[in-house]
């Protein structure tokens, strides 16, 4: 039989993962363990589930950012105040997500550790800028998201290295807060196709800032300066959007698979932008 | 909740409701037992080719291990099917899809089992494969059955009425279409499973989620060569089937293990990605369609072929495309026919029975042409479908003439009187930015019951119990349809008992007696009619006993009531109790049959169907869909949805409804994301990942008006209501699409990217 430990404390954490270092490590198991077979499950290596590890799971706010614990799940991010008020974009994706079972499942930390180029809350993160807090036995060490997602299903995280937290900066710059998905129904859906995007409109409609990522159109999200750029000083009309649209369709890199073609991807990716026409401010 | 007497009309609460909340009551898949051990297949998973070599000699030697079978080891003829049998049970030389069952393995657990089926070596010859109805049908193809005398063709057949396609020449108007309909799963809960264990005496019992527990008997009979009186299947309520259930899935491997385990239970339970791969499918269907009218819009001729891919064995392809054949002219006049069905053999998973059986495919394509008819005379699509609907009387496309209620005129009235039809120029100027709202309708129906040449037939049985309770015996499967529901409203009604004094009995073969599968729309028209036959037997039986007890010189003043018989005259009563005390066994069982009655007309077409070909009786619907099609993305957004049903009279306003909007979320599914994906013949989406079946918030609020008619062969007037809702979704969202953007698809399901790409070619070729 599999062993699964259910550390209470960081130091119970350690202490089982140097017992047993090939271990996998999950909280919710909506990835982990869908992907284990249950016929298979008797030749895994250990599980470690940090459901019960209450340190990690919180959500606090300092001056200029807002931090979120790894195990928070993604039903608690979306009944909280403080993403509700000030992450509407985050709070957008998070609603997509899944299924209530899921959310009440799935957290923050796992949906980053997973990195699909699909994950929901990547794009709003990526947006948001968030950066992510790596926590071993012996050291912290803090990474950009960018940075510390590196392909798909792939990151930065070490052997006996956990994500603990992601801390994300308070946009206060932005009154516009979007995010779209495209899936194959409603919910329980994988993206085919997302965006997330933050803008800041003049009082005269001007576009002052932005920021756009792309989920599930490369190998991880897709974000660039240049597009953001492009935005600043037009006005946000069909003309303007459209021209954007055309760039972000040559900057994706979709692939084919079994949801969708990589012309599609490619397409939708460009059309959702149009969307922010009907965004609204905040 | 207090007792009540369970009557006919009335939103009885089901029959199985508490016990399944509570989870009491036990599908097959919860069986188990003391000791019991696990069977499983190893499959071929190579489509098309010849076993050179099957060494199961390391997989035997696994400890654990009680048995390891290969096709040499299957006593019988080797052969499952409900009509053609061309199934191996295990596949002796070659294997025709990648499901095929190769070797059958018993052992202690399941990881032990896993661990050998891995062990067993299968070294297959590959053999060029067919995938499609074209390559199947070229001279040169690949036989997938090389004792098969038609070839890759299964069946053959024709259905002509009036002049035929040469009335074709004379009409005004004659449009010409292709539609294509792609392989659907019926995606159940409880997957394929069951229990089996051999008696003392050597019968061998099943437990078995099946639609069809006594034809299961005959089958594993054949398939294995033991005599019928050694095998005893027992079906309980199933956790869905749709058709799905309906032939053997596990029943001859689990019988087949069971002669091997000295005694001891032995389980199966395909797990969900076995079930896609070696379960039965809807039927891919290419449909070419001219259909001919007049300018006034008269449907005047039609001529149809229709290419039914039925993968690797027949299961019931040849009945299914005859009932698609039989619906091809949808619910409409149309005096001149000739539609021609080819049945194909192929190397893709095998194609058999599903709610809407042939018929949900070729309603794509009959209201296609009609809302192509419509645009074309710039008529009202409504009104162009109520101006040729079919009226009782008349003959229907088969030539058949309709002697039975006929409703869909009325389905359709009812429809163009709701606010949603009449408001609807209104509600799609409305559409938001980068939307567009659409409107659409389709008439659709379903034909009841097996057709001729094969009796459909139920054995109701009904008993007083020696506590005084009424006991039903249903010898037909509730897949969670409700029929046992309608049954205990039927006893309810007739013997008028409280609904906690009548008991039911599900599916058992020794307790039961043969009533036809769970399928055809059948369930509660044909047992109802023999229950209704039975209890009235009964109540005659009770107050005629309770006679000689109350000193009652006539029936006349005698009522059976709650719990008791009651002389009204003098006010003296006797408990059901005491009668049943007095009462032999035998006397306390009433037994009756009914026959479902059939067409009377002689066709002189049609003769290639040995069995289900025509049909007599059929229900009627007219659905509207209310749809956003977002112009960025593709995705149709169904907004609401109308569904006007006349199945007969509603003996259960609550369970009627239910199928209604059931199978209106599994036509929903049907138009617009249920796919089964195929690449040389294996399913790239064997799981609910990628194979996208509907959510609660894909399914919109789902208003169902009951048109009713009086069917006086019907059990209180009913008709069957389990299958036409299906039939809906697919054409009258499509016809929605082409209101709101001029689109007319012909390929589905109708998934944002085929509607993008169709929106953008439009804007590029306008």
């Amino acid at each position: 039989m599999t062993q699964v430990y259910l550390p209470r404390t960081l130091t119970e954490l350690w202490t089982y993962l140097d017992g047993e270092p090939e271990a996998l490590i999950y909280t919710g198991g909506t990835d982990l363990l869908v992907k284990m077979p249950a016929e298979n499950a008797n030749t895994a290596p250990a599980l470690i589930c940090l459901e019960r590890l209450g340190e990690l799971r919180c959500i606090r706010e300092t001056a200029d950012s807002i931090l979120i614990g790894s195990t928070t799940t993604h039903a608690e991010l979306l009944r909280h105040p403080l993403i509700l008020a000030q992450l509407p974009v985050l709070a957008q994706a998070l609603q997509t997500l899944g299924s209530p079972l899921i959310r009440n499942m799935g957290t923050i930390g796992g949906n980053i550790c997973t990195a699909s180029p699909a994950g929901d809350t990547l794009p709003p993160l990526y947006i948001l800028e968030a950066e992510v807090e790596l926590h071993s036995r012996k050291a912290v060490r803090i990474l950009p998201i960018r940075e510390f997602i590196s392909g798909p299903g792939k990151t930065q995280l070490q052997k006996g290295e956990i994500l603990s937290g992601v801390a994300v900066k308070k946009p206060a710059d932005y009154n516009i807060h979007h995010f779209e998905k495209v899936g194959q129904r409603k919910s329980m859906a994988c993206a085919v196709a997302s965006m997330a995007a933050l803008l800041r409109l003049s009082p005269s409609g001007l576009i002052e800032a932005a920021r756009l990522a792309l989920g599930s159109v490369g190998p991880t999200v897709v974000t660039a300066t240049a597009i953001d750029e492009s935005l600043i000083g037009k006005k946000l009309s069909l003309t303007s959007l459209a021209a954007t649209a055309e760039r972000i369709r040559q900057l994706v890199a979709p692939i084919d698979d079994v949801r969708a073609s990589a012309d599609y991807r490619r397409t939708v990716s460009g059309n959702l932008l149009l969307r922010l026409l009907d965004a609204r401010t905040q | 909740m207090n007792a009540y007497i369970p009557e006919i009309g009335k939103p009885v609460p089901r029959a199985d409701a508490v016990a399944k909340a509570t989870g009491a009551e036990k599908y097959a898949v919860d069986h188990y037992g003391d000791n019991i051990v696990w069977a499983g297949v190893r499959r071929a998973g190579v489509a098309h080719g010849r076993i050179r070599h099957l060494d199961t000699s390391v997989a035997s030697l696994l400890p654990g291990v009680i048995a390891v079978l290969t096709g040499r080891d299957v006593p019988g003829t080797n052969r499952q099917g409900i009509i053609h049998k061309d199934q191996p049970v295990l596949a002796d030389e070659k294997v025709r899809h990648c499901g095929d069952a190769v070797a059958l393995v018993v052992a202690e657990d399941r990881a032990t089992l896993q661990k050998a089926l891995s062990l067993i070596r299968v070294e297959i010859d590959p053999l060029p494969g067919v995938f499609t109805v074209d390559d199947a049908l070229r001279p040169d193809a690949p036989l997938v059955h090389e004792d098969h005398p038609q070839g890759n063709v299964l069946l053959k057949a024709t259905i002509h009425s009036g002049d035929g396609q040469v009335a074709l020449e004379g009409c005004d108007i004659i449009l010409e279409e292709t539609f294509h309909v792609p392989v659907q799963s019926h995606a159940f809960i409880e997957t394929e499973n069951g229990v089996a264990w051999q008696e003392r005496g050597g019968k061998v019992a099943l437990v078995v989620s099946t639609q069809a527990p006594f034809r299961d008997k005959w089958e594993i009979s054949h398939a294995l060569g033991l005599p019928l009186d050694r095998l005893h299947i027992i079906g309980p309520y199933l956790g869905g089937a749709f058709g799905g259930k309906d032939g053997a899935t596990v029943q001859c491997l689990l019988v087949l293990a069971a002669l091997h385990t000295g005694g001891r239970r032995v389980k199966m339970w395909w797990n969900r990605e076995e079930s896609f791969i070696a379960g039965y499918k809807r039927h891919a269907v290419r449909m070419h369609y001219h259909l001919g009218a007049r300018t006034d819009g008269t449907l005047q001729a039609l001529h149809c072929r229709l290419y039914y891919d039925t993968g690797a064995y027949a299961h019931l392809g040849g009945e299914v495309m005859a009932l698609g054949m039989e619906h091809a002219g949808g619910p409409y006049r149309i005096p001149h026919t000739l539609i021609e069905g080819w049945c194909v053999y192929t190397n893709n998973p095998i194609a058999g029975a599903m709610r809407g059986f042939g018929v949900a495919q070729v309603s794509f394509a009959f209201e296609g042409m009609m809302d192509l008819l419509a645009v074309k005379l710039g008529m009202d699509p409504l009104e162009l479908r109520l101006k040729n609907a079919l009226l009782r009387g008349d003959r229907n496309a088969s030539g058949v003439t309709l002697t039975q209620s006929t409703g869909i005129a009325d389905c359709l009235t009812a429809v163009q009187h709701h606010s949603l039809w009449h408001e609807r120029k209104a509600w799609k100027k409305e559409a938001p930015p980068f939307h567009k709202r659409g409107v659409g309708i389709a008439a659709v129906f379903n034909a009841m019951g097996y057709g001729r040449g094969l009796p459909d037939s139920a054995l109701a049985k009904v008993e007083l119990t020696p506590e005084g309770r009424i006991r039903v015996y249903s010898g037909v499967s509730d897949m969670g349809q409700g029929n046992t529901t309608a049954f205990v409203q039927i006893a309810g009604q007739i013997l008028c008992q409280d609904h906690t004094a009548i008991e039911l009995i599900q599916p058992d073969t020794e307790r039961t007696l043969p009533s036809g599968s769970a399928s055809a729309g059948r369930t509660t028209y044909t047992y109802g009619n023999a229950l209704i036959k039975a209890c009235e037997e009964l109540r005659r039986r009770l107050t005629g006993r309770a006679a000689l007890m109350l000193l009652s010189d006539t029936l006349d003043d005698l009522e059976l009531l709650p719990g008791r018989v009651k002389n009204l005259a003098t006010g003296r009563e006797i408990p059901l109790t005491a009668l049943a005390a007095m009462m032999s066994p035998e006397d306390r069982v009433c037994i009756s049959q009914f026959l479902m009655p059939v067409v009377r007309d002689k066709l002189d077409t049609g003769k290639e169907f040995v069995i289900g070909f025509p049909h007599l009786l059929f229900s009627y619907a007219a659905h509207l869909v209310c749809i956003e099609v977002d112009e960025l993305t593709g995705v149709i957004d169904i907004k609401a949805y109308l569904a006007a049903t006349e199945a007969g009279r509603v003996l259960n306003p609550q369970a009627f409804e239910q199928q209604v909007q059931g199978a209106i979320a599994q036509g929903i599914g049907y138009a617009l994301s249920e796919e089964v994906l195929l690449q040389e013949g294996r399913i790239v989406n064997p799981d609910f990942a990628t194979y996208i079946i509907p959510g609660a918030l894909d399914i919109p609020e789902i208003v169902s008006l009951a048109v009713e008619t009086y069917e006086p062969s019907g059990p209180y007037g009913m008709k069957g209501v389990g299958e036409v809702g299906m039939n809906g979704p697919l054409p009258s969202i499509a016809g929605a699409l082409a209101d709101a953007s001029g689109i007319h698809m012909t390929r589905s399901p109708l998934t944002a990217e085929r509607v993008l790409a169709a929106l953008q070619n439009q804007q590029e070729h306008p």
